[in-house]
């Protein structure tokens, strides 16, 4: 197992390499420059001026030498300043991290806690009134944009007070009451897309699950309903759940961007969008870099869940 | 019973109110679309960050709400001759820091602008300075090496603001810290979140200001802003949106403020490009354009038709109707094409983007009503990177923007139209229209370059290198718990030092 996540985790070296290499030559060929959209359309601008601000913002060197010392900083930790705000970036990033991964784990859970039950009821529920409502309750939720939604969601709940941030965010740690309440609505928009998928997912394996063997065996024992369903059908169907459910959390993240702006919170999702409109190169550089870590940290968290879960499956080359 | 218990205590606990804390003091919460991006005056360019830069800091005049120039921290001020400004200092004004602002700080100040080293966006405003130097601890002279009628309009620019000397070198810039004389005085900055701002007590109008705290909070959605209004979460908001003021002037419960800004809305053409070199063509896209149906569709009426002058302008802009081309005359414009060797019309595109600014809205109008002389208009919809991109590249045929206008007529019209202004994209070369701008220029006394100007407007209007269409409004939506607030076309939000909240 330690030898395995090791090897994993080794892995995460070329691909960040090769991220990074991406997106730095990526987001220069967008058209447009950082100091474009500082000057925008209404300043003039001295010659001297002009040579100036391109050494500040680093245009006045060729692109692969700004990469390999971008790089070569990276390495010791250094992740560069914000062209627009001058502030450095990872302490910016990091302050923004903890609430896009509340935003996303929230969502994970809530999607989990409605996809989950809603999929085992409509897998017993054969009945066609209940089984079609859940379907297509569950295919709406699928095709829903999360922004459409988010937008919905503001419109519908401005009259309650502390339900939709405001601009006043408050962390985890300072209200957590507060927090959660603020939080419930974004996670849900983010959720509910994924719930949907979950539920499908659930349904289906628990149909099949249902139909085999051990389940009539188990009947037969006289064991109660709840327990053959819970612990014998549910813990084998679970199985492909907790493949999909880990896959999005990638896209949970993604979510969190458009969610973060919609719902004004001080995420890193946020931080993420105004720095592409304002093209400040390091700082979508890191959150880029970031996120490709984390994808692949998320993936290997789920590898590992699953091998607890499954006994038959074994990490190590070792084992087999 | 236990079990019944949970709920009901679950429910009490939602039910209490989170802003239970009671405070005396007076607290004003504005929300914006948009955070700040720094807070170094000499530096931002970004209209968010020149609203908290409105509060924070001083310059040495500055625009009241009828667009007159008015004290700052300089009471009084004379030009001996049209190249020397002598600036009297008002005394006893404090820094936040607790120290004395006096002349060297404006002397510092403005040769921090000048450096080619700060890259400040204000640089054009001192254009001619020359000289800059304290004559005694209360007074300045700037010594300039040509004309430049534009200066006092130029010394109220936020870019001009007087900073400590001291503060800016230790700290590198003072983005991310607030040093000023202000009204109010920096104390948190959340970033995208909020920041708040406390009363100076040292301010130097006695009485001001009377709010104790000013809390932004960082809002994008506009109707969220309206809505944050509406539950009292928020007391007051910038709205850009005409449909939200549409909404929120049927609320009673809310006020609405207007005022046409001194921003123009403009449709620019490319004049070295066919056939826009010709001026008969361009002079037939004015006549086929109605500006009444443009503000109706594309900002619900919330804007006010303009000539080449900002219509906030009265000291200097003519009325619109009286300008030519003002209404529209489709059978005119056709005769125009027609003798431009264009009687079947032709194809072009306008760049415009999806945000306000790159005016998507605007553009559709147009390509309406063009298409009833005949002229096919393809919408070139790009993202506003790439729209500043096209637009400095000078890459487009025509483009729908705002213009930036001023209180002056010299600076705005300068830079935008004369064959050597800083941000004439237009690329528009015209030898009188240069002359009557170099002649303004060298004028000092309304009463001289009044006639300039008058002439100019028309010229500009019947050239048509560029078709001026509107002035939008300026819009503010606040509780009916805030008074005292004056807009002042700007976008300035500097009269929150005079504006008072009831609990």
């Amino acid at each position: 197992m330690g030898r395995y996540i090791v090897r994993r985790l080794l892995s995460l070296i070329p691909v960040l390499l090769g991220v990074s290499i991406i997106v730095f030559f990526l987001v220069r060929l967008i058209p447009g420059s950082a100091l474009q959209m500082y000057l925008g359309t209404q300043v003039e601008t001295t010659p001297e001026q002009m040579v100036e601000l391109k050494r500040l913002f680093g245009e006045d060197q060729p692109v692969p030498v700004l990469y390999v010392e971008w790089l070569g900083r990276i390495l010791v930790g250094d992740f560069g300043h914000s062209l627009r705000t001058g502030r450095a970036v990872l302490p910016d990033l990091l302050s923004r991290l903890p609430l896009s991964l509340e935003l996303t784990l929230m969502a994970l859970a809530l999607a989990l806690v409605i996809g989950i039950p809603l999929g085992v009821l409509s897998s017993l529920r054969q009945k066609p009134l209940t089984d079609i409502t859940i379907r297509v309750v569950g295919l709406l939720g699928l095709s829903l944009p999360q922004f459409w939604l988010a937008a919905l969601m503001v419109l519908g709940f401005s009259g309650f007070r502390g339900w939709i941030p405001m601009g006043n965010f408050v962390s985890l740690w300072a209200d957590p009451l507060k927090n959660l309440q603020m939080l419930f609505l974004p996670s849900l928009a983010i959720g509910i897309g994924l719930a949907a998928v979950i539920m499908r997912y659930t349904r289906n394996s628990m149909l099949e699950v249902l139909q085999s063997d051990y389940i009539r065996t188990a009947k037969a024992k006289g064991l109660k309903r709840w327990v053959v369903i819970g612990r014998h059908a549910l813990r084998n169907a679970i199985l492909p759940v907790i493949t999909v459910a880990g896959f999005n959390v990638g896209y949970l993240l993604g979510g969190a961007i458009v969610i973060e702006e919609v719902f004004a919170l001080p995420g890193m999702g946020r931080l993420a969008l105004y720095a592409i409109y304002q093209r400040d190169y390091p700082v979508i550089q890191a959150i880029v870099l970031l996120i490709a870590a984390l994808f692949v940290l998320v993936n290997l968290i789920t590898d590992l869940i699953y091998a607890t879960v499954d006994p038959r499956i074994r990490l190590d080359e070792k084992g087999r | 019973m236990k079990r019944f218990m949970f709920p009901v205590v679950l429910a009490l606990l939602l039910a209490i109110p989170t802003t239970t804390a009671f405070s005396a003091d007076k607290i004003l919460t504005i929300g914006v679309d948009q955070e700040a991006i720094g807070l170094d005056p000499n530096i931002v360019t970004a209209f968010s960050s020149h609203r908290r830069v409105d509060l924070l800091y001083n310059k040495l005049v500055r625009v009241d709400d009828k667009l007159s120039i008015v004290p700052d921290l300089a009471l009084s001020w004379e030009n001996p001759d049209n190249l020397t400004y002598v600036f009297k200092l008002r005394k006893g004004v404090k820094f936040h820091n607790g120290r004395e602002m006096v002349a060297a700080d404006v002397v510092y100040s403005l040769n921090r602008v000048l450096d080619p080293k700060t890259a400040s966006p204000g640089r054009s405003y001192l254009a001619t300075a020359t000289a800059i130097e304290a004559l005694d601890a209360y007074t300045v002279k700037i010594v300039l090496s040509g004309p430049l009628p534009s200066l006092l309009e130029g010394l109220a620019s936020n870019n001009l603001a007087i900073v400590p000397q001291e503060v800016v070198e230790k700290e590198g810039n003072l983005q991310k810290v607030a040093v000023g004389t202000g009204p109010f005085m920096l104390q948190e900055w959340l970033p995208d979140n909020s920041m708040t701002l406390v009363k100076n007590p040292n301010y130097f109008e006695k009485g001001n200001p009377s709010l104790d705290k000013v809390i932004f909070r960082v809002i994008p959605e506009q109707a969220s802003l309206y809505a944050g209004v509406k539950s009292g979460e928020l007391d007051m908001a910038t709205i850009s949106q005409g449909a939200i003021i549409l909404q929120a002037l049927k609320d009673n419960t809310i006020t609405v403020m207007r005022k046409p800004s001194i921003n123009l809305r403009t449709f620019g053409f490319n004049n070295t490009r066919k056939p826009f070199d010709d001026v008969r063509v361009r002079q037939a896209l004015a006549l086929a354009l109605d500006r009444t149906e443009i503000i109706k569709a594309a900002e619900f009426n919330m804007g006010q038709a303009s000539g080449p002058l900002p219509v906030a302008v009265k000291l200097w802009a003519k009325d619109p109707a009286s300008l030519p081309f003002a209404r529209p005359d489709l059978a005119k414009a056709k005769k125009l094409l027609a003798d431009a060797g264009l009687p079947n019309g032709f194809t072009f595109s306008i760049v415009t983007a999806s945000s306000y600014e790159g005016g998507l809205d605007v553009a559709q109008v147009i390509q309406n009503q063009l298409a009833k002389i005949g002229v096919k208009v393809e919408l070139d919809v790009v993202e506003w990177g790439v729209y500043i991109d096209r637009w400095v590249k000078r890459d487009f045929d025509a483009m729908v923007e705002i213009r930036g206008g001023s209180s002056d007529p010299d600076r705005f019209l300068y830079r935008t139209l004369h064959s050597t202004g800083g941000v004439n994209n237009f690329l528009f070369k015209d030898s009188d229209v240069d002359k009557l701008l170099d002649q303004g220029r060298s004028l000092t006394k309304v009463a001289d370059r009044k006639p300039v100007y008058d002439k100019l407007q028309v010229m500009l209007t019947e050239k048509a290198p560029v078709i001026f269409l509107y002035s939008p409004m300026e819009n503010q939506i606040m509780s009916k718990k805030v008074t005292g607030f004056k807009q002042v076309g700007n976008g300035s939000i500097y009269y929150l030092a005079e504006t008072k909240i009831s609990n």
